[in-house]
């Protein structure tokens, strides 16, 4: 039993997020994505922000359970936050304090306020991308709802012969095994612990060492795994995406358009805001 | 004199999310030095969460755990230690196995325990010959050997270890009767031989009631009865209760009370029926 995985799971709801075509979903994030890099300024942010706020609201997905999920990147968005703080120079900045020299001529630390303020964007900008996609990737969206999407957005690339349906097939039964995946290597660690093995203490070789008794079983069991489930799969006729039906057909509904174009908004609302208050379109 | 005591232990899992379970609510029970205690629950009783308290895989959320005179927990560096102390062979151990050899794999418990080679080598073919296994097997591929031999080898790699208390998760889950038959008998003659306390979890009331000394009943995280097996197979309306069945030849036996015919209620092994009604037979010429 692993309940621990917190990115990248699903929170069963009934909202309209929920309920969405997982293409309109698609488009919205790669319109979100693409506004969060354009945007220059504090009101595009603000935009931003309320924008994937309001998503959570409506998707009912509760707010401290999307902030559980995104425990493990703290680290990381901390750390590009202090670095950016840090590196930012230039002519006309003003100082946040006299500069303090730790070898002289060669490294002295100093702070303009540009820093803090490139360092508060900075990591607005990667937890309004986390928040944004986690939401409608993982918590409002099933691996197969996603895949299904997937599928059918890129199938006009199967009339230049890409194989869209296996590669989709590929990634959903890639999905589908993660949680099985650390549950099996939760258990064979455990079971090794039991046998006295110690994976955090010693050198770095020696830990690496340690690793050995897991990796092997995990291994074999995945060989297992795909062995039987090609078997169950070729037995209920299974024989790739020739001629397949489905079950469930994706229809864009009037919500689904309506979202769409409310991606497009959003980034041309961005694109403008940066036009007025920055007097461009879009800079690096 | 108890071996392991629980005390006030609670545990849950996926804690303050919405996917809360209460896995063990004030869990306190003792286990007896020298003797095959059975653990029995349905599933998600939490069995599985208690047993891997007693090696420290699970740490408690409050209630302490004491095994062999030792509070665990007390220093969590030191929480290794107790895992050369209680063996443990999980759910389907057989894929955990990982070396070359099946002399390899045996050896890694006893290897971790800092052993000279000639007692590791003493241990394991020591403990080969306990789980049936021929000393010929040691130069093979853990990977080439059949299922139920991958089994014992598992089984084989903890008994090296040679643990004061070895715990056995569902040993003979999936396993055909003669299989069942003869990994449970090894254990139990391991235990004879050994005087280690065996704690075994399993779903079957009949190897419960061949191999133990003592049953713990579980039941919605809680302890529900611990004691002899006469005593807590004699306590038909509890084991029902607990989603549980009485061993087969008690069903027997108590279908046939209902009948009228006039016998003890408390038989839960064959050759105890045997006993029983044998003489009944005989006594009155053949039918009862």
């Amino acid at each position: 039993m692993s309940f621990d995985v917190g990115l990248g799971q699903y929170y069963e709801g009934k909202s309209i997020i929920h309920k969405l075509d997982p293409r309109a979903k698609l488009f919205f994030v790669i319109m979100l994505m693409v506004s969060i890099f354009v945007a220059r300024n504090v009101a595009s942010f603000a935009l931003l922000v309320a924008i994937v706020l309001l998503c959570v609201i409506i998707s009912r997905v509760p707010l401290i359970v999307i902030l559980k999920g995104l425990k493990p990147i703290t680290v990381i968005v901390i750390f590009t936050a202090i670095l950016n703080f840090f590196f930012t120079s230039g002519e006309n900045l003003q100082p946040m304090f006299e500069p303090i020299v730790v070898i002289p001529n060669y490294w002295t630390i100093t702070a303009y306020y540009e820093g803090l303020y490139n360092a508060g964007l900075l990591a607005v900008r990667i937890i309004t991308l986390l928040i944004g996609t986690t939401l409608f990737f993982s918590y409002t969206t099933t691996p197969i709802e996603l895949t299904d999407g997937i599928e059918t957005a890129l199938a006009p690339l199967k009339k230049i012969k890409v194989p869209v349906h296996e590669f989709a097939m590929m990634m959903t039964i890639a999905l589908r095994f993660i949680p099985t995946l650390t549950d099996e290597t939760m258990k064979i660690m455990n079971a090794q612990k039991s046998r006295g093995a110690d994976f955090s203490n010693g050198s770095l070789i020696k830990r690496a060492k340690a690793l050995i008794p897991i990796i092997i079983p995990l291994f074999v069991s995945s060989f297992r795994r795909a062995d039987e489930l090609a078997t169950a799969m070729e037995c209920r006729g299974y024989r790739g995406g020739v001629g397949r039906t489905r079950m469930k057909i994706l229809r864009m509904r009037g919500r689904d358009y309506l979202f769409i174009i409310l991606a497009i908004c959003l980034l041309a609302g961005v694109i403008l805001l940066n036009l007025y208050l920055n007097g461009v379109v879009y800079t690096l | 004199m108890a071996i392991i005591e629980l005390k006030d232990v609670c545990f849950r899992y996926g804690k303050k999310t919405p996917y809360e379970i209460k896995a063990l609510e004030n869990v306190s029970l003792t286990i007896e030095e020298n003797t095959i205690t059975g653990l029995i629950g349905h599933t998600g009783s939490g069995k599985s969460t208690l047993v891997q308290m007693l090696n420290g895989i699970l740490r408690p959320e409050s209630g302490t755990v004491i095994v062999d005179g030792v509070k665990l927990w007390e220093n969590p560096k030191k929480i290794g230690e107790v895992r050369f102390k209680v063996g443990m062979v999980m759910q389907y151990p057989e894929y955990q196995l990982f070396a070359e050899t099946v002399r390899e794999d045996i050896a890694y418990g006893p290897k971790n325990m800092g052993l000279s080679e000639e007692e590791i080598n003493r241990r394991v073919e020591r403990s080969v010959a306990f789980c049936g296994l021929d000393a010929s097997i040691l130069d093979k591929s853990p990977f080439d050997l059949s299922g139920g031999q991958k089994r014992r080898v598992a089984l084989a790699g903890v008994m090296a270890m040679e643990p004061k208390i070895l715990v056995l998760d569902e040993p003979a889950a999936g396993l055909d009767p003669k299989g069942r038959r003869e990994i449970l008998s090894g254990i139990k003659r391991y235990k004879e031989e050994s005087g280690t306390c065996v704690i075994i979890v399993s779903h079957s009331m009949e190897d419960m009631a061949m191999y133990c000394d003592k049953v713990i009943v579980m039941s919605h995280a809680s302890v529900l009865a611990n004691g002899t097996c006469e005593e807590v197979f004699s306590n038909h309306q509890l084991l029902f209760d607990a989603g549980l069945d009485v061993p087969e030849i008690t069903s027997i036996i108590l279908a046939l009370r209902k009948k009228g015919v006039e016998i003890p209620d408390n038989i839960y092994t064959v050759d105890g029926a045997l006993s029983v009604l044998l003489p009944l037979l005989k006594e009155k010429g053949g039918r009862i």
